[in-house]
């Protein structure tokens, strides 16, 4: 099958030039810098010395909750951006470069062409966030308290929607322009645009794909699943599968050779 | 009996029309060059006929293509300067390609350690593309054309970018595939297009301006032409040379006048008596005949 | 350092990633024959930043 064809050499590329060892690494960074930082600060601060005899450093107590809620505030804003710089050529580059013009001659489907792209790097990006899940889970339990299996599993799952809405809105734009570096500016001022409209209109948009960390959030509190958390996942998934499908539609109209 | 018929097809880039309603089909089995200056619109016209661009007007019909068969499976292309994944080896480019153009993996990779051998980089075949030459690339373009044993075979000029050597090489290559499909291939080298061509289709400015095959059109135009040559330069006698009214046109190339005509008796008569009235500085006067090239210059020029 | 309360076993990992990064940084570099911009540049940016200077060589040091 193509799209096989094209998923095996796209995981063969992210192998040879090391994507499957970084990404991970990176994204294991991402989840744990914050959890671990918050837990060694005062001990590097009574350490450094810096505080006359008798002060006491009162640092507020840190919940397990709170400590993982970081790991995804890291993920959302340094995790999307690697996410993001290493999908912007996916498409765009071949075009640029000129091996497209040698695969689209071939009787590729331009659809199983995009998709197969998109698949690769989904399976890439979502298995290096939960490696980095995982430690991050780790660390937690041993430095803040417990997160039960049952806390953790939904938490990763919801998230990923996340990773999966940004990946797929690259790709969307690897159609649309040939140059990465355009892919990768007009992404981000995308997800900046869709930020700063879920910061003004927070409490109107309950659905919005910005809002599912927060109402994951919700969910470690309160111990259940808000409806509005199954609202905003199933917004970001109709949200990614309309880009997948404007991503085919642009395609097909473009011109390959231009 | 046509391998791909194309009717009145036409591209404009921006309103600017580069190809203007070209008409021809391909005969099987034949190697047709599409002949042409730079500008002409030939790799235009090989873009729309591999469907990387879209006709803005026109047909192009496949022979054994339904309104369902991916075109694209009965055609090799190899653009002018082809671009591979470096991090590849030549092999696994061919398998990848084969792969696409429906081939098993086994198929694939059989046909791919074939046409490594015929085009003659086998022991190159598991070396990283970034290292091949440019004359290496070449002949893996043409293999990764060839892999699904396409009916028509594309090449937008596939010898201009090589050296001596490895123009050679290409061209003896084209000469064993011509056996195997039809090829059509572009160039702005009469020389090449003479060598392996069957038919030749001469473009210029987005026309077809000649078509046929080559002894036909040699024979076509083969009239009668001087060539002269005068002390001091030749220049200031093209004018006047052309004001003659048995003089059809004349041109200068490599240091010579190229003087067309069609009644030798009569532009002898007319040039001679116009040189002794001047006192023309004559230092040649030969009588020959028009080949290919002076058609190609002539299209060229005007 | 064991009186500060840090535990270096729990560390170790931030370490080996470090590491990690480095040395593939380092391979990656040496297989890159054309950089963008100044490759002895992005030598030194790979041996001395920790962490972000490899990370920063494979999204944008290297030509597609």
């Amino acid at each position: 099958m193509q799209w096989t064809t094209i998923v095996k050499k796209e995981m063969l590329e992210d192998f040879r030039n090391f994507k499957w060892v970084w990404v991970p690494l990176v994204f294991i960074l991402i989840a744990i810098m914050d959890p671990l930082t918050t837990y060694y600060m005062p001990k590097i601060m009574d350490a450094v010395g810096g505080m006359p005899d008798g002060t006491v450093f009162e640092m507020p107590e840190v919940s397990p909750y709170t400590a993982i809620m970081m790991s995804l505030t890291e993920m959302s804003m340094f995790g999307v951006l690697v996410a993001v710089a290493i999908t912007m050529a996916v498409i765009a580059g071949e075009r640029k470069s000129g091996v497209a013009e040698l695969i689209l001659v071939k009787p590729v489907g331009y659809f199983t062409y995009i998709l197969a792209k998109w698949t690769e790097k989904v399976i890439l990006i979502l298995a290096s966030y939960i490696i980095g899940m995982l430690v991050s889970w780790y660390y937690i339990n041993l430095l803040f308290g417990e997160i039960t299996i049952g806390e953790f599993v939904p938490l990763v799952l919801f998230y990923a929607l996340w990773l999966i809405f940004v990946t797929t809105l690259t790709i969307f734009y690897n159609t649309l322009f040939k140059t990465p570096g355009i892919v990768i500016s007009v992404t981000i001022a995308t997800l900046l645009g869709m930020h700063i409209v879920y910061r003004i209109f927070q409490h109107k948009l309950s659905w919005f794909p910005n809002s599912l960390s927060s109402h994951i959030g919700d969910m470690l509190n309160s111990g259940s699943i808000p409806s509005e958390l199954w609202g905003a996942s199933l917004v970001t998934i109709l949200v990614s599968v309309v880009l997948l499908f404007a991503s085919r539609y642009v395609f097909r109209t473009k011109e390959m050779a231009n | 009996m046509s391998v791909i018929q194309v009717k009145d097809l036409k591209k404009s880039f921006n309103g600017d029309e580069v190809v203007k309603g070209l008409t021809f089909d391909l005969t099987p089995g034949n190697c047709v060059a599409l002949l042409g200056p730079n500008g002409a619109g030939k790799t235009t016209t090989i873009r729309m006929l591999s469907g990387l661009l879209k006709p803005t007007k026109g047909s192009i019909e496949f022979e054994g293509a339904g309104n369902k068969q991916d075109i694209r499976s009965l055609i090799g292309y190899l653009p002018q300067y082809p671009v591979f994944h470096n991090w590849m080896s030549g092999k696994e480019f061919l398998v990848y390609v084969g792969q696409l153009a429906f081939l098993s993996k086994t198929e694939a990779s059989k046909r791919a350690d074939e046409l490594l051998e015929k085009v003659g980089i086998f022991d190159a075949r598991n070396h990283r593309v970034g290292k091949y030459s440019g004359g290496m690339k070449q002949r893996l373009g043409i293999a990764q054309a060839m892999i699904h044993q396409p009916k028509l075979l594309m090449l937008d000029e596939p010898v201009s970018s090589l050296d001596p050597i490895g123009r050679r090489e290409v061209l003896t290559l084209m000469e064993e595939l011509k056996k195997q499909t039809t090829i059509l291939f572009s160039t702005h080298i009469l020389g090449d297009a003479e060598e392996v061509s069957d038919d030749l289709l001469l473009m210029h400015k987005g026309e077809i301006v000649e078509s046929g095959s080559i002894e036909a059109l040699r024979e076509k135009h083969q009239t009668a032409k001087l060539q002269m040559v005068f002390r001091g330069g030749n220049k200031a006698f093209i004018d006047p040379i052309k004001q003659l009214s048995s003089v059809n046109d004349c041109y200068e190339e490599k240091a010579e006048l190229h003087i067309l005509i069609d009644d030798l008796e009569k532009a002898r008569q007319e040039i001679l008596t116009e040189a002794l009235a001047n006192n023309w500085a004559i230092t040649k006067f030969e009588l020959s005949r028009t080949t290919l090239e002076d058609l190609f210059m002539k299209v060229v020029k005007h | 350092m064991e009186e500060l309360g840090i535990n270096f076993a729990l560390l170790a990992p931030l370490l080996l990633i470090q590491l990690l990064l480095a040395i593939i940084g380092l391979v990656a570099w040496f297989k890159t024959e054309e950089t963008n911009g100044p490759r002895m540049l992005w030598l030194v940016i790979i041996l001395l930043v920790s962490y972000i200077g490899p990370i920063l060589f494979f999204i944008f040091g290297r030509r597609q």
